[in-house]
């Protein structure tokens, strides 16, 4: 039982910071990113890249991979999506092609094998009886300090309001002469370097594989559609929900009929609420 | 979107070349050795690297019945993620296409049954090293004269891994180590749901207890909700069946989280001479069956590992003995018959008896290797301090060698 308490922390920890990434460019500029796994892979990736080959300290490498994903992500949107923004079928096109074409990067550099990134902190405590890994509890409490750290940011600056006046009605911020263009880029940005952040601290402990991100974007998609897509809160509960229903399932029944989870409840999503649970309106 | 190693279009000029009607052209002609695996892998890497190290030696000798010996590549693809219909594309490459005289390869079961009515329909001889499902081989009795092109030199099949196995856990684990309890876990994939079963009930007429006997998608990231069960449950030792799984993440969550209970079986990314290194020590104490190792099996075993490593800078895995020794086997079969005709070829194959790199291979009448003393032996091998591995039974062969706790059941 604590185990499930424990480990479902954790799952629903790193999911959080996947969707919410996923739902911030959405909710404010409405790009369905679906390279937003792309991004998780090129953290862990970086990470491996440098720690491997060039022996860089490793949480030296865990900011440059953050830094660096979050300015590709900017130079994803500055220079493909913007000039088609308008198509939300290009914008998803695009995305999804980025999103193929690094992990077909990935795959010639790197090969198909799956790559050793070596744990930021080694051994295993005991919670109430139940065994964890060093690394994951430290992949828990980072993820709750860079959420955390996005609510004071959204809430307490002028680039935070900036963005949130633009996710609720773009056109009247932009007459208030909020600049939504370089907006759309810091968040998508933010939203990658959040990405590749959670690509960095799972690496350790999962499988860094050229293919890594498309799971974890079925899972933000999943997230985000029970949340509400473009919810922040939502996501957040929606990353609960999944992450706990499936360490239940796992733990309960058996590891192969938790991955149905998600699939399962983006279906009664959709019938039952089409919003999402905390969304405004449908957003297909 | 998947890159194959085409020799395509150049390989196929010059054939059309070669081809025209021409009585010596036949005589100048390579034979063709296709080699059908999955390029991006180490197992398929070692595999293309070690045909052509014996296609190497043996063009060096004249080539066989004067005719030099040449290998086209051709990409299966990630069986996890693909499924059979890239291997069965690059099957239909190798016979079609290059027209190839004799297909090495494979390295997925299920991929490899796929292919099967497709090798038999483009009536080439096809010498296994990497797939070890018996209903391979169990074809060849189906139906001789369709599927009598099947071979399988490599590895030992998983129904008799899994006697290797049984052997294992009442002789070493029941037998020596004194364990009551084990439970067993497997990838789903085809050959681990031929062995598991087979190796619950054999432990349970061993007298020991399985509390849990399971499979897990091979795609499975998180094995923590495995570990607790296996820790809750009492076993003493968890017997893990895995190949395309992720074994360094497996390893690395059973280190991390300090499981105690030891762990061991067939983990065919832990064969690999590198794998200590790759998860940072954490296989610590793992046990796995191998096939070769840098020990003399063989007279041959140990200059063949060493030339290999000095040609290619890694150390080989199980499939690249696999792939030495069927370009052996074939040249030899090949000039036992004196000619490249499949249906004379077949019958000399049938009468092989070779002493390769991993132990003596001779064919039974399902055209399956033959294994145990005297034969190709399955080895089971741990991992201990500073990487280095040891032969821990079978017990002949362990030499009284110690088979060690994980640190922190010591």
């Amino acid at each position: 039982m604590i185990e499930i308490l424990v480990y479902g922390a954790v799952i629903s920890a790193i999911y959080a910071m996947l969707a919410v990434g996923f739902t911030l460019i959405f909710g404010v500029a409405r790009i369905l990113n679906l390279a937003h796994g792309a991004f998780y892979a090129l953290g862990a990736y970086t990470v491996y890249a440098l720690t491997a080959n060039l022996h860089v300290p490793l949480l030296v490498a865990a900011a440059i991979a953050v830094v660096g994903v979050g300015l590709f992500g900017v130079a994803v949107e500055r220079v493909l999506v913007r000039p088609l923004r308008r198509s939300q079928l290009a914008v998803l096109m695009i995305t999804l092609s980025v999103g193929l074409m690094v992990e077909q990067v990935l795959l010639l550099t790197f090969g198909s094998e799956a790559r050793n990134v070596p744990s930021m902190v080694e051994g295993a405590y005991e919670i109430l009886g139940a065994d964890i890994s060093a690394q994951r509890l430290l992949a828990l409490a980072a993820s709750i300090v860079i959420l955390a750290g996005l609510w004071l940011f959204m809430q307490h600056t002028r680039l935070g309001s900036a963005i949130l006046a633009i996710s609720q009605d773009a056109e009247a911020a932009r007459y208030m002469g909020i600049p939504s263009d370089r907006i759309y880029s810091i968040v998508m940005g933010i939203s990658a370097g959040i990405a590749a952040a959670a690509g960095v601290l799972v690496a350790p402990f999962q499988t860094v594989i050229p293919s890594m991100g498309l799971l974890p974007l079925v899972k933000a998609f999943s997230i985000v559609i029970v949340g509400g897509l473009g919810s922040i809160p939502g996501s957040i509960l929606g990353a609960l929900l999944l992450g706990y229903t499936e360490t239940l399932i796992a733990f309960e029944v058996s590891i192969e009929w938790s991955q149905i989870v998600s699939v399962a409840a983006v279906l009664l999503t959709l019938v039952l609420r089409p919003a999402g649970l905390l969304g405004k309106r449908a957003a297909f | 979107m998947k890159r194959r190693t085409i020799l395509g279009a150049g390989l196929a000029a010059a054939l059309l070349a070669g081809a025209a009607p021409s009585a010596f052209a036949q005589a100048d002609k390579p034979i063709l050795i296709g080699v059908n695996t999955a390029l991006q892998l180490q197992v398929g890497r070692d595999a293309v690297n070690a045909v052509k190290m014996a296609i190497d030696e043996i063009n060096e000798k004249g080539g066989v019945l004067g005719r030099k010996l040449e290998m086209v590549t051709a990409d299966e693809g990630e069986a996890a993620t693909e499924g059979p219909k890239v291997g069965i594309a690059a099957v239909n490459k190798l016979t079609g296409d290059n027209k190839v005289d004799v297909l090495i390869g494979g390295y997925d079961s299920g991929v490899t049954l796929a292919e099967l009515p497709h090798i038999s329909r483009a009536k080439t001889i096809f010498l296994g090293i990497g797939s070890a499902s018996p209903a391979i081989q169990a074809k060849v009795k189906e139906n001789y004269d369709q599927y009598k092109y099947i071979f399988r030199v490599n590895p030992i099949n998983s129904a008799k891994q899994a006697q290797g196995l049984l052997d294992f856990i009442s002789g070493k684990l029941a037998g020596e180590l004194g364990y009551k309890k084990i439970s067993i876990i497997g990838e789903n994939a085809k050959w681990v749901q031929d062995m598991v079963p087979m190796l619950k009930k054999g432990a349970i007429d061993a007298g020991l207890e399985v509390p849990m006997a399971e499979f897990f998608d091979p795609q499975t990231a998180d094995f923590s909700p495995i570990f607790s069960k296996v820790k809750e449950n009492g076993s003493q030792y968890l017997l893990v069946i895995l190949s395309h799984a992720a074994s360094d993440v497996f390893v690395k969550q059973w280190y991390d989280a300090k499981v105690p209970v030891p762990i061991g079986g067939i983990d065919v990314k832990s064969q690999d001479a590198n794998f200590f290194e790759r998860v940072g020590g954490k296989s610590i104490s793992e046990v796995t069956t191998n096939f070769v190792l840098r020990a003399p099996l063989t007279p041959k075993t140990v200059p063949w590992w060493d030339k290999f490593v000095k040609l290619y800078g890694t150390p080989p895995v199980y499939t690249a003995s696999g792939a030495y020794d069927a370009v052996y086997i074939y040249k030899e079969a090949v000039e036992r018959a004196k000619t490249t005709k499949t249906d004379d070829v077949i019958k000399a194959l049938e009468k092989t008896d070779y002493v390769g790199v991993r132990g003596r291979v001779v064919f039974d009448e399902l055209h399956e290797v033959k294994d145990g003393p005297g034969y190709v032996n399955e080895l089971f091998v741990q991992w201990q301090e500073g990487g280095k591995r040891v032969v821990v039974w079978p017990k002949e062969l362990a030499a009284g060698n110690k088979m060690i706790n994980p640190p922190w059941l010591q």
